[in-house]
């Protein structure tokens, strides 16, 4: 049983901490008195128009410099979400020699606070904010104490500032902690609450979390064509301190065929590249008062792949795929062998009634990594169907109920599954 | 210590009118500053103020009234500006574009004379900054009404009612073209079409909107993101966009608002009507292309046409049959005024005019 606690804990420690953040921006809908519809083909997924508002650098698409800037006393510029959730959660793990070791814990909790603020300051000028105040430290939690562990004091999982249009649609540039921009299929969007897209912060020991925002310099560009990209020059190690000199660096390209922004319509494809270091020895105790070390002997890591977004009618699928290189130095299980792997999921998504109302999602995930380290092999299947209620203006509630089986490791796999159901509210 | 604390120090500097008496609730003209607020919520019409260089009064707008219906401001005395926006018609006319006098058609469909007072630019291209300068506009137009701007002024000299009237309203003992667009935009600032199911769905009766038109409203904010540019009380931004509608009419081509602006930017945009009582005046777009609300919401639907210069706002929306019905219904039923006297003026036949 102690391992299945740990199990437990550990899941709801990865639910808490990893919880997407709000993207749908209440505060945007009451600037603009928009139903969230607008721009979320369901909240906290993106439509074409949230994209291309996003890319505007939160502006309407083409209408820049026409627009309530944060100042404007009438559009408040913050917002706050939350997730209550209950959760029902299995798990079986084969104990050699004693049979399986099988455990089930229910639990209500709440899927993190996000405090939001964003939005014009002057044309063509914009900032974004997220906040996510501490949570309480899960009593059997045996994860980190640190930067991202739970004892943190809270998190800016976004802080920055956007320039648009400074050469027209071809450059704008994000400074700060951000999302980078045609991320291959946002984690930050996902309908999905319980079952995150695995393969993004999957590795060896590098502990470069992919799938995290950044702190960093991007520059970006979306063109008639249908051309976007996304340059970046980031820490790398998400919201934790950099430790080396060394700073990582990634091109998103996205191409969209036919009309629309392949979010909810026309077709999107993209390549994505992200080049790193990091260091495997620190030459001494000095922190610097951001607390980054002096980390040197940096070993590179990469990640490699590419994406689809199909639309039809309201049905849209999405897959990627991912291959992911960490130098030996971070195999821990092998470290005599880079630590290479393989991986990516696929969704599909149905959205139905007036204004999109019901939702339901199904993700595919599967990891495979290098065969010396076949016990973090995972698969896993999850579905949903979330509900949102009436048409509050910048109200969000939804009714939310998740499936999510996971099975990790080949033989003597680790199986678990968690049954959950959450009200999801942005105001 | 030190050495942190100047550290810290330097990334810290581094990041460091008055409404109208009688008639109808009038708005006040929206000014071009307005294009600068984003978009407003939906909502009941403000009254009108009219500008203070031309306020209005009872006389003035009988008059005005009495020109608007006038086919004497023609050349052939054929065309009244009610010809072409028409009340009947949703004042607007059938269509598809606009027959002017000799039977000659204009390029672009007329716009809707109702809550014109509220569009901070008039014309389809916004050539025009207020009322008063549309209002005399047509008048020379060659394919309109045909006539000049000093032919027209002699022929209203000569009608010793409109010479009693002009000067009864103008204090002055002759008629300027100046007058006549004021007289005009006066009337046509109480050509204001409220009182529609969603006005009174607004103020709080419930049961104003059928639920199919309330689905209809809530899409029409949300998923057929037709607020992106039909928003405010006057549902419409009074800007200019480029739809992608496919050239159609006498025109082989139409630059819209860049014959204006010279703005690349502007290539192909056209103004956006209210959809206040489009219900009223089908066809549809600046070239009457779209016969039926649901053809243009289809058009909407599929991402607008095809066009190098089209809007970044448009996007296909995905919308279901339940939805674009919906839609059609709320814009039918919901935005269609209840206030007769307007929705359906009767006009002023030719023997009541001025003689």
């Amino acid at each position: 049983m102690g391992k299945i606690n740990i199990i437990s804990a550990v899941l709801v420690g990865v639910i808490l901490l990893t919880a997407p953040a709000a993207l749908a921006i209440p505060a945007f809908a009451r600037k603009t008195a928009f139903n969230c519809a607008m721009c979320h083909t369901a909240f906290p997924k993106l439509n074409d128009f949230g994209q291309r508002y996003r890319d505007w650098g939160y502006q309407l698409p083409g209408q820049e410099g026409t627009e309530k800037t944060v100042f404007d006393p009438a559009a408040s510029p913050i917002a706050l979400r939350t997730t209550p959730v209950f959760t029902l959660y299995n798990a079986t793990q084969p104990d050699q020699g004693q049979g399986d070791v099988k455990g089930t814990t229910v639990g209500f909790n709440v899927a993190g606070l996000d405090l939001l603020a964003g939005g014009l300051l002057h044309k063509n000028i914009s900032a974004f904010f997220v906040y996510t105040p501490r949570l309480d430290v899960p009593a059997a939690y045996g994860g980190a104490n640190n930067a991202t562990g739970p004892s943190q004091l809270g998190s800016l999982e976004s802080a920055n500032v956007v320039f648009s249009n400074i050469i027209y649609r071809a450059l704008n540039v994000r400074a700060g902690r951000f999302e980078p921009a045609y991320w291959p299929i946002s984690p930050r969007r996902s309908y999905f609450i319980f079952q995150p897209y695995e393969i993004y912060d999957f590795g060896g020991a590098s502990a470069l979390p992919y799938g995290d925002n950044q702190f960093g310099l991007e520059a970006t560009g979306h063109f008639r064509c249908g051309f976007k990209y996304g340059l970046g020059v980031v820490n790398g190690n998400g919201g934790v301190a950099d430790n080396n000199v060394n700073k990582d660096v990634y091109l998103n390209v996205l191409k969209i065929f036919g009309p629309g922004d392949g979010q909810s319509s026309g077709q999107a494809a993209g390549l994505f590249g992200y080049y790193g270091w990091q260091p495997t020895t620190f030459a001494s105790p000095i922190v610097s008062p951001w607390g980054e070390l002096d980390g040197g002997a940096n070993k590179p890591v990469y990640r490699l792949g590419g994406d689809v977004s199909l639309n039809w009618q309201t049905l849209n699928l999405r897959a990627l795929y991912l291959q992911g290189f960490d130098d030996m130095a971070f195999n821990a299980a092998a470290p005599t062998e880079d630590y290479k792997y393989s991986g990516g999921f696929a969704e599909l998504d149905w959205a139905t009634l007036a204004n999109n109302k019901l939702v339901a999602a199904a993700l595919y995930n599967w990891v495979t990594p290098p065969s010396s380290d076949e016990s973090s092999t995972v698969a896993s299947y999850a579905g949903l169907a979330r509900y949102y209620l009436g048409d509050w203006k910048a109200v969000n509630v939804a009714l939310h109920a998740e499936y999510a089986y996971r099975k990790t490791g080949k033989a003597g796999a680790v199986k678990e599954n968690i049954t959950g159901a959450a009200i999801d509210v942005a105001f | 210590m030190k050495k942190y604390f100047l550290l810290a120090g330097s990334m810290l500097v581094l990041c460091t009118g008055g409404a109208v008496p009688g008639s109808n609730p009038a708005p006040p003209v929206t000014s071009v500053d307005a294009l600068g607020v984003g978009p407003q919520p939906l909502g009941p019409l403000p009254a009108v103020t009219a500008p203070a260089t031309n306020p209005q009064d009872n006389a003035k707008i009988l008059l005005g009234k009495q020109l608007y219906f006038d086919p004497r401001l023609s050349a052939d005395g054929t065309v009244s500006c009610a010809t072409c926006h028409s009340p009947a018609h949703g004042w607007s006319d059938k269509g598809p574009t606009s027959e002017g006098i000799k039977g000659q058609l204009g390029g672009r469909r007329a716009p809707p004379v109702s809550n014109a007072a509220y569009n901070p630019l008039q014309f389809w291209d916004g050539r025009a900054a207020s009322l008063e300068e549309q209002a005399v506009g047509p008048i020379a137009n060659p394919i309109e009404m045909g006539f000049t701007h000093d032919a027209c002024v002699a022929c209203l000299s000569g009608i010793p009612a409109y010479v009693d009237a002009f000067r009864d309203v103008f204090g002055t003992p002759y008629i300027t073209i100046e007058q006549v667009g004021q007289a005009i935009a006066a009337y046509e600032r109480t050509v204001v079409t409220t009182d529609s199911p969603f006005d009174r769905y607004a103020k709080g009766d419930n049961s104003a909107l059928t639920p199919l038109e309330r689905e209809g409203l809530e899409i029409f904010n949300g998923k057929g993101h037709c607020t992106s540019c039909h928003w405010g009380p006057n549902f419409s931004d009074g800007r200019f966009h480029n739809l992608g509608v496919p050239q159609t009419g006498p025109l082989a081509t139409d630059d819209g608002r860049y014959a204006i602006t010279k703005n690349s930017k502007d290539k192909g945009a056209f103004k956006t009507p209210t959809a206040r009582d489009a219900g009223a005046r089908p066809p549809y777009l600046h070239t009457g292309g779209e016969k039926t609300l649901e053809d243009v919401i289809r058009f909407y639907n599929k991402g607008g046409g095809k066009n190098a210069n089209l809007e970044p706002l448009m996007v296909p929306l995905g919308l279901s049959e339940r939805e674009i019905k919906a839609l059609v219904a709320f814009i039918e039923q919901g935005l269609a005024s209840l206030n007769a006297e307007v929705a359906n003026e009767p006009g002023i036949p030719a023997d009541q005019l001025p003689r």
